[in-house]
């Protein structure tokens, strides 16, 4: 568990900004996704990242509400993985190309969760709300961009069926920060 | 040989009402029916079940009076459809002798299925359910043997399909959340998988539909024990089925496949179809459901611009047919019987995480007794040895063969693994240990 360091404020900022940047960069990459292979990658990804994040929350968090919350981000994203993992068994994608689910984080996403588990314990709850709030709203650009106009009917289906939920994330995340 | 039901030509509508006495249709003889004639039978009533409750569904989510017209008038006649198919079961089956029936077409149907269905994750869908309806045979078949009936299952099901375990039933009980599979689209899946999907969404709903009714009939405390916990693995299968369809599909498309699905079915009824009396019914039907089918096109092009020719351009390559499954069923059983669900996807059972939410509903239905188990158990205590019919040698598992190591079978060592709290919620497995 993180404690507060000496220079764990400016650190922390330092933090903060990066995600920040990484995330307004991210939701314009997401913008732009039209092919399968790119939505599989990013779309995975997004969901790795909050399983793996909801599981330092669970460990960190002090606050019920945070800590239900990071439960329903666990449960659901590990769903949404499950979704991805058989639309790409289906024939409707794998006829004409063979896509895999990534091995691992990129960096970007990685250095998120760096520093969600150098976030100083008086600062963890809000640290673990911005970036909810920064890849929930990549995730929803994600999801109705390529769900409106992906080039891969079973994917776009995929797309469009999970942005409700992610919506719904989003929309408590912000009604958690207002508290 | 292909069949294009879009290029043939139907029934007008006008004639296609019948009166009470061309309803009431002459039952098949109960010791001479073939028994995958029976089976048409009660499938091609499950798919005029869900073309009468599809239709019903339409016509409450429409404002379009003519639409609703129109409907109406279709669904008066899948209704006496229904009528014509259902009264071919004859009152000398009792409600445990027809259970038998209904579980060899979700044998042999999702065998079929499984062996025909050009999508794997689709295949493995199928192939999933199909180990858990195998199960489900072989608990009534014990219970048929245990309450006197004076007939054997075999007798009702034939040298046709072996009758034996499957999956076993205190295993399916699962969370609602991993009954449900990523569905199809319309745009990009094969037309055979649609089809397909329908078929079993329809034969699982009248099954589930069946048992909820019905299953309240014996008056042996131990049948409807049996008949409710299964009804409720039939609730399992209408959404793990249903939720394979497009979801995105919208009404008018929706109704041109069941119409569509309609017709693959009659005529593949009419193609394979041994009594000559009832294959008259088919293709009758099948006359019906072709005018049905161009209706309904023609509603899609007026309301939607859309055209049931680019939607079904190839026609159907072959008849769906009720044949033996034995080898397949064996090699299903082989590689799949120690699959579970989790979500979308069919992983060991040993892969899943401690405290997965499987463990807990396990434990919450299955404390207390579990009806499937007792039935065998009862059979074996009563008569030294449980109901099986088995044709062609050993069973495939050893932990399920009628005297093997059960203990072996993954699903009980990982259950039993669970630890403590689910032992205690669970005595009877406690007491196995």
């Amino acid at each position: 568990m993180a404690q507060k360091g000496k220079h764990g404020g400016v650190r922390g900022a330092v933090d903060k900004v990066a995600d920040t940047v990484g995330g307004m960069m991210g939701k314009a990459s997401a913008a732009t996704v039209s092919t399968a292979d790119s939505f599989v990658e990013n779309a995975a990804i997004g969901d790795m990242y909050e399983i793996e994040a909801a599981r330092i929350a669970l460990q960190r968090s002090r606050s019920e509400p945070v800590r239900v919350f990071a439960q329903m981000m666990l449960d659901d994203h590990t769903t949404a993985t499950h979704q991805m993992m058989s639309a790409l068994r289906t024939s409707e994608v794998s006829r004409s190309q063979s896509l895999q689910l990534p091995a691992g984080l990129d960096t970007r996403r990685s250095s998120m969760i760096d520093h969600l588990r150098k976030a100083d314990d008086a600062d963890f709850d809000k640290r673990y709300l911005e970036q909810q709030q920064m890849a929930h709203s990549e995730t929803e650009t994600l999801l109705s961009g390529y769900g409106e106009s992906g080039d891969n009917p079973q994917l776009a289906s995929l797309a469009r069926s999970a942005l409700p939920m992610v919506q719904r994330h989003k929309a408590m995340v912000e009604r958690m920060m207002q508290r | 040989m292909p069949f294009n039901p879009l290029a043939e030509r139907g029934m007008p509508l006008d004639r296609q009402l019948r009166s009470w006495s061309e309803l009431n249709v002459q039952p098949y003889r109960t010791d001479a029916v073939h028994p995958y004639t029976r089976c048409r039978a009660i499938l091609m009533n499950g798919v005029e079940v869900e073309a009468a409750i599809f239709s019903h569904q339409f016509n409450r989510n429409t404002p379009d009076v003519k639409l609703k017209q129109i409907l109406a008038q279709v669904r008066r006649i899948e209704q006496q459809q229904q009528k014509a198919v259902n009264w071919l079961l004859p009152a000398q089956e009792n409600v445990l002798e027809v259970t038998i029936g209904y579980e060899q077409v979700a044998v042999d149907l999702t065998a079929w299925l499984g062996r025909n269905e050009p999508d794997p994750y689709l295949r493995q869908v199928y192939e999933f359910g199909l180990l858990e309806d195998f199960d489900h045979l072989y608990r009534y078949a014990n219970l048929m043997d245990l309450l006197g009936n004076g007939r054997k299952a075999e007798e009702i099901t034939g040298n046709y399909t072996e009758i034996m375990p499957g999956r076993p039933t205190i295993f399916e009980h699962r969370d609602p959340r991993d009954e449900l599979r990523r569905p199809m689209t319309v745009q990009a899946a094969h037309r055979q998988s649609m089809l397909n999907a329908l078929t079993l969404v329809s034969a699982e709903q009248q099954t589930m539909n069946y048992y909820m009714n019905f299953g309240n009939r014996p008056a042996n405390p131990l049948a409807r024990a049996l008949y409710l916990e299964i009804a409720q693995i039939e609730e399992q299968h209408v959404s793990h089925y249903e939720s394979c369809l497009d979801p995105e599909m919208g009404w008018l498309t929706n109704w041109l496949l069941h119409e569509y699905h309609e017709c693959w079915l009659y005529w593949s009824c009419m193609e394979t179809e041994v009594d000559p009396r009832i294959r008259a019914i088919w293709e009758l039907h099948l006359s019906m459901e072709l005018e049905h089918l161009r209706i309904a096109a023609q509603c899609l092009l007026e309301i939607e611009g859309k055209d049931a020719a680019e939607l079904f351009p190839e026609g159907v390559q072959a008849p769906m047919t009720f044949e033996e499954n034995k080898a397949y069923l064996r090699d299903v059983l082989a590689r799949q019987v120690d699959l579970t669900a989790w979500d979308s996807e069919f992983v060991p059972v040993d892969s899943l995480p401690d405290g997965h939410r499987y463990f807990a509903y396990q434990a919450a239905v299955n404390k207390g007794g579990v009806p499937s188990e007792d039935v065998i158990a009862r059979r074996r205590t009563q008569q030294g040895k449980e109901y099986r019919f088995q044709s062609d040698g050993e069973y495939p598992v050893a932990a399920l063969q009628e005297n093997g190591p059960h203990d072996d079978l993954g699903y009980w060592r990982r259950v039993r693994t669970q630890g403590a709290e689910v032992k205690e919620r669970m005595p009877e497995m406690a007491e196995q240990d």
